[in-house]
């Protein structure tokens, strides 16, 4: 064999080998799904929108939260409802929250806006997915209604936690798309984020989502937009708005009040008559698929010592972590025989007192860090679904009520003329109470009773333009013109170089 | 000095010629063999006086003076010339040089007076010499040079080992081939010239594999380093590269002592930010990243390609360097049986002294302001978990073979516990490798190995904190139940975190590579390999059930429990294919040597993983099986892994003259884990070397015997993929849960902003060296520095939340992060290493190594990224390492102690610049730390775990039939962040004995220990320690039986029984376990956290031979 012949046979064997690997040899598809892989992933997307109300990051809402411990801390703990609770070096931040002394620095602060703008992204995808999906166009509208509700109630939170935010309505294409388009990181005002994105969103809502009898269960539904927009409204001031939106719901003839308040936070009630928005939870790949923490962290804290509990499998541990607990202010607002009070609170004992015992039969024993815990929060894992996780609770969380239209239904009628009587008696008759007035104030204070804990009072005194007289009553160093909202996170300032505005005070 | 040469009597001379021939062939072993005592002789001097007479005659006249004897060609034409000579006492030297003086005749002195004539050579004749050439053991050598000194012809050896060459009867042959002695053969005259050549010891003329290919060390332009199998057995480790520790200098091993892990090996520093820091390991061509499976007794060599301009040749392999593994062949002749067994004991070689019950209760007593009993019952927790392991190794050995096969079968056991309870290591190997000459042009070969690894592996985080935290004054087991230390201080039960979990791992691993190699002429060789590693990793994780009641505790109660058992199966599969096509061109023209190398490489890898889940299976481990589990609790994983390379490579090596030098590589990678645009990568390299020594004017000097110079510059590339996975395509992240109509619906979500254009890791480095040999190669040495900067590391960057990112735990990126290329990083350093080598008698030898490197690592560009956190500790501590610019990767980032407060008045004058009180809430005995001019608390700098300089010593010494060794290693300049120290978050947390002892109370004014305290102290200088350590690592004493003695037995050729300690003894200022083996990511190494405390072991070995 010549050297002429072998650098020929060398050249062939090397163009065979390329012609057959070069292309298709480097060319691998992925493994897991991608838009390009798996085309039914529109829905999927859609799901995963739904999905970021319970978490955002499965393991916990440390740095991304939508409904987890940030959320409490930045609603109920920071409103006079409640307060940080647990023992009293656990988690500064969120006794920074408690106390107004929240810094731009503040972890919790950073996860909501982490988690509703993670969220937010996830609107935006299904959002462009569905634009392409292979479904029909009736389903399609009503996925997009589904989605957009879910990014206007985020935009809600958003706007209601930090005031004016960036608005994001689509998907930004990569990870330096801010450099072309600033309005990424620049701050929207605050009528903006209202007027150009939660209200044509919900108002889409409504125009393509089903009524509450026609939706599967779970599913945002027509209902659940009217009452949001309603709720937007109200806090815009637009009382006509809110008479005429909630008056719609009321005659759609989909919800009615439960009789017993108590059974809405077990798992008997979940998704009951009076349900109007709600967070979907149950067991996943056979184990619990809660909000992360929700539950664990508002459950009752063992002090240290031995809990001594034989009614259960586990006789000795905590029950949870023990944030969250109601203020002695919040237990002096009931009225006598409000049944919403001993369906709101868990009384644990001072000694020698015995403890409550609870709907499940188990008592509250000696040793808690705290003496009141959030009932609402409570998960039986004796009597309710339980498959052994207790971080991830299965419990519903109750975002809108029925009983909660009815009272801005009332809260309208006393603005724009109307039967305000009606529906407060409506709420108030259920908790064993009778009705004399209906004024503003009388609501406000319904309100807050009726709504404890329930993620909204903090946001109400803001709304009614008496938060600082509230919060400086109650004894916290509350600013006026401060600390109706958070800072916005330092990090985020600092990633925009400094486009993102810091709101006033921080 | 030993030459083999022998000369086969001619077939077409006559008888004669023959005798002839024999009478030179016996002078030239002569010659050979003494040349050394030449010109010692020739005491006597000499009166002559003679007239026009032929030279015999004088010769002759001479040898009858009774001194001296000559020998010489008869035959010669100038032999016969008359000459006249007139001398008196007159040394023979300068005799015979006035009477060969217009002759072309010389001469040579030998022992006992003996003189040859030789003919000074010009007016010689060109004579066709044909030869074998032979190795040790007789086989035959191809592709062998052998040119002729100072003059143009050369060739080499053909398949069979013949060459055939024209060269002047008088001329000198000289032989070379890698790995062996060079020699040089005088022709004289003879037309037949068989040479056996003789393994060659000197560092400069090893075989080096160079990837592809193999080199002389001496021709090699880039840093490379090569050890031997036979050094890396001496050490009862379980990996080679442990072996390696202290060895080679710009190799740092950072090992864990936890049997079955393999340990992290930094070559010249760490050049990149996100994992991938380990080199490539390469055996026997099979690509690999993990060789745990390789019994350290089956390798022949590892040869370390330490700069870019010899990694190049891996292309986007080798920015980290590369590690080649080549196992060992047998070779022909009869068949060869040995025995290797290393029986030892090992145990923990430092423990942190733990204060003792009293010490304890007083410290806990100040610290929480209650006082505590300290009771009857002090427990040291160490003692409880760690105990004295056992080790055992065994290992057989069969090679031999013939002309056209040769083979080997190793077997090999190793049973290894660890030295925390439960834990152990099992691996059982079995290689054959074979090869097979099929005619004169084709050889095929295969090397196969089977390793079958079980490991029981311990939850040793929590069994090391909770050791660590721990009170002594609860009991550990007692009557088979366990003590309640959560109960008391919510920290779980150490023995009972090891025992409530059996976690087993069976990994099932073939490996192998077979090769066809053509060589259609003897300057072209082709080759086809083909190399697979297939992986099965079945991992059962069994938690048992438990109470925390009377069954399981002595006291119920505390939340250490488990109310249901769970099983967790994890099946992986893997299998990863390279396939190598080569074209090697080797030539001389002359003095110029030229060898081109050409080829393609194409991999792929392909991997599964299935994972199942159930509760309450019953604790019986012959019922340890989902299917026994609750069916209710049942749940899956599983995934995919996809990749493939596809390469072209080539390599130029060309010299003149073995003394100026030339290397080019080029190699171009493409891979599927980078998008279109970015899919190749280009990695260039040069080198050049000068071997000083053979220029003219260095034979004149008699320090050096080598002198080489040599410089390289080039690039290779960093693969990241193995951590980020198709890091550019944007994938969804799937199972995430909603619920319609109250069942579970799977959604998913595009949780990850990607960067479309990621591309490689690129590594640029200079290298310069000088090595040598010198003093009759008695001392050896390279000298060297490097330069190698990394571009376009890959990073991690946070940017705004707006754009979408989030948590994705399917993947590594950490949330609101996105990776890109954004990092450059700079290791400068010098490396030396010497060694001296000497034989005192023939009893007595030895050598003395050292090596040391100096490294300069430094982020020089973050390129828009941001500085990365990393290094968490826990408590109060989320991160404690920052890399930034101007600093090394993963350096200690935490607030600074300035000291302890002595008082309340040096409280209150401690304020900023307005008047305000700095620590408002200490109190006289805690920390005072570092504020910045604005009244903040400032964070400082504080090294990082990455050495300054690193070193190894190696001392050996053979007296008779005993040798012994030992070997040393060390560190200068890291930090080590006590973890454990730092976990450390409740009152009623065990403390440290020193502690204990030297805290700060109003009556001991301590400026470094704070008073007595709960933890949960904030980051800080007080938990950076010194790293520098010294290590003696091994030390080896041996006995090999004589020989002559072993005759007599007729079955066993060879012997040696040794003993060694591994370990023994480390010399540092560190607190902790040990200073050594802290393995980590390049951005949080060096944190002890849950370190395993590095074993010592004490073993006797045999190694016996049939």
């Amino acid at each position: 064999m010549n050297g002429k012949k072998i650098k020929n046979l060398l050249l062939i064997a090397t163009l065979v080998i390329n012609a057959s690997c070069k292309k298709s040899f480097l060319d691998i598809s992925a493994t897991t799904p991608s838009p390009s892989n798996d085309p039914s992933v529109a829905e999927d997307l859609v799901t995963g929108v739904y999905n970021s109300l319970i978490y955002i990051d499965p393991g916990g809402g440390w740095n991304y939260d939508t409904h987890g411990i940030s959320f409490i801390a930045a609603t109920n703990i920071m409103s006079d409802d409640a307060d940080k609770g647990s023992f009293l070096d656990d988690q500064p931040g969120i006794m920074d929250l408690d106390n107004f002394t929240t810094t731009p620095a503040n972890a919790f602060v950073a996860a909501l806006w982490n988690g509703y703008y993670a969220g937010i992204s996830r609107t935006n995808n299904a959002i462009d997915a569905l634009a392409t999906a292979a479904l029909d166009s009736a389903t399609v509208k009503r996925l997009r209604g589904e989605v957009r509700f879910i990014r206007g109630y985020y935009y809600f939170n958003l706007v209601r936690f930090f005031g004016g935010v960036p608005i994001v309505t689509y998907v930004p294409n990569g990870p330096k798309a801010a450099e072309s388009d600033t309005t990424l990181i620049s701050r929207a005002s605050v009528s903006d984020v209202y007027n150009k994105v939660i209200i044509p969103d919900l108002q889409y809502a409504i125009d393509n989502l089903p009524l509450k009898s026609q939706a599967v269960v779970g599913r945002i539904t027509k209902g659940a937009a009217e009452t949001l927009l309603a709720k937007v409204n109200m806090y815009l001031g637009n009382w006509q708005n809110v008479l005429s939106l909630t008056q719609d719901v009321i005659n759609s003839g989909q919800y009615s009040l439960v009789s017993d308040y108590s059974s809405i936070w077990k798992e008997a009630g979940d998704n009951n008559s009076e349900s109007i928005f709600e967070i979907q939870t149950g067991a996943y790949n056979n184990t619990d698929g809660g909000i992360p923490l929700y539950s664990e962290c508002q459950g009752p804290r063992n002090a240290g010592g031995i809990w001594n509990n034989p009614t259960f499998p586990d006789p000795t541990g905590d029950r949870g972590w023990g944030f969250c607990t109601p203020t002695v202010d919040l237990i002096n607002a009931y009225e006598p025989n409000d049944k919403r009070k001993a369906a709101t609170i868990i009384f644990s004992p001072v000694p020698p007192q015995t403890g409550d015992t609870l709907w499940d039969g188990y008592v509250i024993p000696t040793g808690t860090q705290n003496l009141y815990y959030n009932y609402k929060a409570y998960h039986s894992e004796k009597l309710e679904s339980f498959y052994n996780n207790r971080d991830r609770e299965i419990k519903n969380v109750h975002l809108l009520r029925y009983a909660e239209l009815l009272l801005m239904n009332a809260e309208a009628a006393t603005q724009v003329g109307g039967d305000a009587m009606t529906p407060l008696a409506a709420v108030r008759s259920r908790a064993g109470l009778t009705t004399t007035s209906a004024t503003q104030a009388d609501i406000w204070k319904e309100r807050r009773v009726e709504l404890a804990m329930e993620h909204d009072r903090f946001f109400d005194l803001v709304r009614q333009g008496r938060a600082a007289q509230v919060m400086q009553a109650a004894g916290k160093n509350f600013v006026a013109g401060k600390n109706e909202l958070l800072p916005i996170p330092a990090t985020q300032i600092a990633l925009s170089g400094g486009r993102l505005s810091q709101n006033p005070g921080y | 000095m030993k030459k083999n040469v022998t000369i086969r009597s001619p077939h077409s001379y006559a008888i004669k010629k023959a005798l002839f021939v024999m009478k030179l062939s016996f002078l030239l072993v002569l010659v050979s063999a003494l040349q050394v005592s030449a010109n010692v002789s020739g005491q006597a001097t000499i009166t002559l006086k003679m007239d026009k007479v032929e030279i015999p005659k004088v010769l002759n006249a001479i040898e009858k003076q009774g001194t001296y004897r000559f020998l010489y060609n008869s035959r010669l034409k100038s032999i016969q010339q008359q000459v006249s000579i007139d001398v008196s006492n007159l040394s023979i030297a300068e005799t015979l040089t006035k009477i060969f003086a217009g002759t072309d005749l010389t001469f040579k002195m030998l022992e006992n007076n003996l003189i040859v004539i030789l003919l000074n050579g010009t007016a010689t004749q060109d004579i066709p010499v044909t030869g074998k050439i032979t190795g040790e053991n007789g086989e035959s050598l191809s592709g062998v040079s052998v040119i002729v000194k100072n003059g143009s012809g050369g060739t080499s050896t053909d398949n069979n080992g013949i060459f055939k060459l024209t060269v002047p009867e008088n001329g000198v042959l000289v032989i070379s081939y890698i790995g062996y002695q060079t020699q040089e053969v005088p022709v004289n005259s003879q037309s037949v010239i068989d040479i056996k050549m003789v393994t060659s010891n000197k560092t400069l003329d090893q075989v080096v594999v160079v990837g592809y290919g193999t080199q002389k060390k001496i021709d090699i332009t880039g840093a490379t380093a090569s050890i031997k199998g036979s050094e890396l057995v001496k050490q009862p480790v379980m990996t080679a590269t442990q072996a390696i520790q202290g060895k080679v200098p710009g190799v740092q091993i950072i090992s864990s002592g936890q049997p079955g892990v393999q340990p992290q090996v930094r070559i010249r520093g760490t050049g990149t930010m996100l994992g991938g820091a380990n080199p490539l390991y390469v055996v026997d061509g099979m690509l690999t990243n993990d060789i745990t499976n390789i019994n350290t007794a089956d390798i022949l060599s590892v040869d370390i390609l330490k700069d870019a301009s010899s990694a190049a040749i891996y292309g986007t392999r080798g920015s980290n360097g590369v590690i080649i593994i080549t196992t060992k062949q047998g070779s022909s002749g009869k068949m060869k049986i040995t025995y290797n067994l290393n029986l030892g004991i090992q145990n923990a070689a430092h423990v942190v002294e733990m204060a003792n019950n009293v010490e304890y209760a007083n410290y806990a007593s100040a610290a929480s302001g209650n006082p505590i009993l300290p009771g009857t019952i002090s427990t040291n927790w160490y003692d409880e978990i760690l105990r004295n392991a056992f080790y055992q190794d065994h290992k057989i050995s069969l090679s031999g073979g013939t002309d056209k096969t040769k083979y080997i079968v190793d077997v090999g056991y190793l049973d290894q516990d660890g030295i925390i309870l439960e834990n152990n290591f099992k691996r059982f190997t079995l290689r054959s490798n074979n090869e097979f000459k099929i005619s004169n042009q084709l050889r095929f070969g295969i090397l196969a190995s089977y390793a079958n690894g079980v490991s029981r592996n311990v939850n040793l985080g929590a069994a090391y904190n909770d050791a660590y935290r721990a009170a002594p004054i609860i009991p550990g087991i007692v009557n088979g139940k366990y003590g309640n230390t959560s109960l008391y201080q919510n920290v779980g039960n150490p023995i009972l975190d090891i025992n409530d979990n059996d976690n087993r791992t069976r990994d099932n691993r073939l490996q192998g590579t077979a090769f066809l190699e053509f060589k259609p002429i003897p300057w072209l060789t082709l080759q086809s390999r083909i190399s697979g590693d297939l992986d099965n990793n079945v991992n059962k994780a069994y938690g048992y059930a438990f109470a925390a009641d009377t069954v399981t505790f002595i006291t119920p109660g505390g939340n250490q429990s488990s109310l249901h058992s769970n099983l967790n199966v994890a099946n992986a599969n893997s299998f990863w294919w390279v396939w190598d096509n080569t074209a090697t061109v080797n030539k001389r023209f002359g003095e110029h040597n030229i060898t081109v190398l050409i080829g393609t490489t194409a991999e792929k890898y392909n991997a599964t993983d299935l994972t199942g889940y159930r509760l309450d299976v019953p604790p019986n481990p012959s019922l340890w099986h989902i299917d026994n589990g609750n069916a209710n609790s049942s749940q899956n994983g599983g995934s995919g892994t996809v990749w493939s390379r596809y390469s072209y490579l080539a390599r130029i090596n060309y010299s003149y003259a073995d003394k100026y030098l030339f290397t080019g590589n080029f190699r171009v990678d493409g891979s599927s884990n980078f998008s279109v645009n970015n899919r190749y990568a280009y990695t260039p390299s040069v080198g050049v070397g000068w071997v000083i020594s053979k220029e003219s004017f260095m034979q004149s000097q008699h320090i050096f015997d080598v002198l080489k110079l040599r410089a390289s510059y080039g690039q290779a590339a960093n693969d990241v993929t193995q951590n980020a996975t198709a890091g550019y395509t944007v994938t969804l992240t799937s199972n995430l849960p909603y619920f319609f109509g109250g069942t579970a619906t799977s959604g998913s979500a595009i949780t990850q902003i990607v960067d479309q254009n990621l591309k490689w890791e690129i590594n640029d480095e200079m290298d310069i060296a000088i090595e040598f040999s010198a003093l009759k190669s008695r001392l050896e040495g390279e000298l060297g520095v490097y330069d190698k900067k990394t571009k376009n590391s890959l990073a991690y960057v946070l940017i705004p939340s707006t754009l979408g990112s989030q948590p994705n735990p399917g993947s590594s990126i950490p949330a609101g992060y996105v990776l890109t290329n954004a990092a450059s990083f700079e290791n400068k350093g010098l490396e030396l290493a010497l060694k001296w080598h000497d034989a005192i008698n023939k009893d007595i030898s030895y050598y003395v190594g050292g090596n040391i490197t100096f490294n300069n690592n430094n982020v020089i560009g973050l390129n828009g990224g941001q500085p990365y956190i990393d290094g968490p500790v826990g408590a109060n501590q989320p991160y404690v390492t920052r890399t930034d610019n101007g600093h090394p990767i993963g350096s200690f980032y935490v607030q600074k102690v300035l000291g302890v407060f002595q008082t309340v008045d040096e409280i209150n004058s401690y304020t900023d610049k307005n008047g305000n009180i700095l620590q408002p809430g200490a109190k006289p005995g805690d920390f005072k730390y570092e504020y910045n001019s604005d009244g903040k608390l400032d964070s400082v700098y504080a090294g990082s775990y990455q050495p300054t300089a690193y070193y190894g010593i190696s001392l050996g010494m053979n007296y008779k039939n005993i040798d012994f060794s030992v070997d040393a290693y060390g560190t200068m300049g890291g930090k080590i962040y006590n973890g454990k120290k730092a976990f450390r978050q409740s009152l009623k947390d065990n403390v440290e004995k020193s502690m204990a002892y030297n805290r700060w109370t109003p009556s001991n004014h301590s400026e470094t220990e704070p008073s007595a305290n709960g933890g949960n102290l904030p980051a800080s200088t007080y938990f950076v320690e010194t790293g520098s350590y010294l290590r003696i690592n091994n030390i080896t004493v041996g006995y090999t039986l004589s020989p002559a003695l072993l005759q007599k037995t007729k079955v066993i050729s060879t012997l040696r029984i040794y003993a060694a300690a591994q370990n023994p003894v480390t010399i540092t200022k560190y607190s902790g376990f040990t200073p050594a083996d802290l393995p980590g990511s390049p951005t949080n190494t060096g944190i002890e956290l849950n370190a395993y405390p590095t074993p010592r072991t004490f073993l006797i070995g045999l190694n016996i031979g049939f």
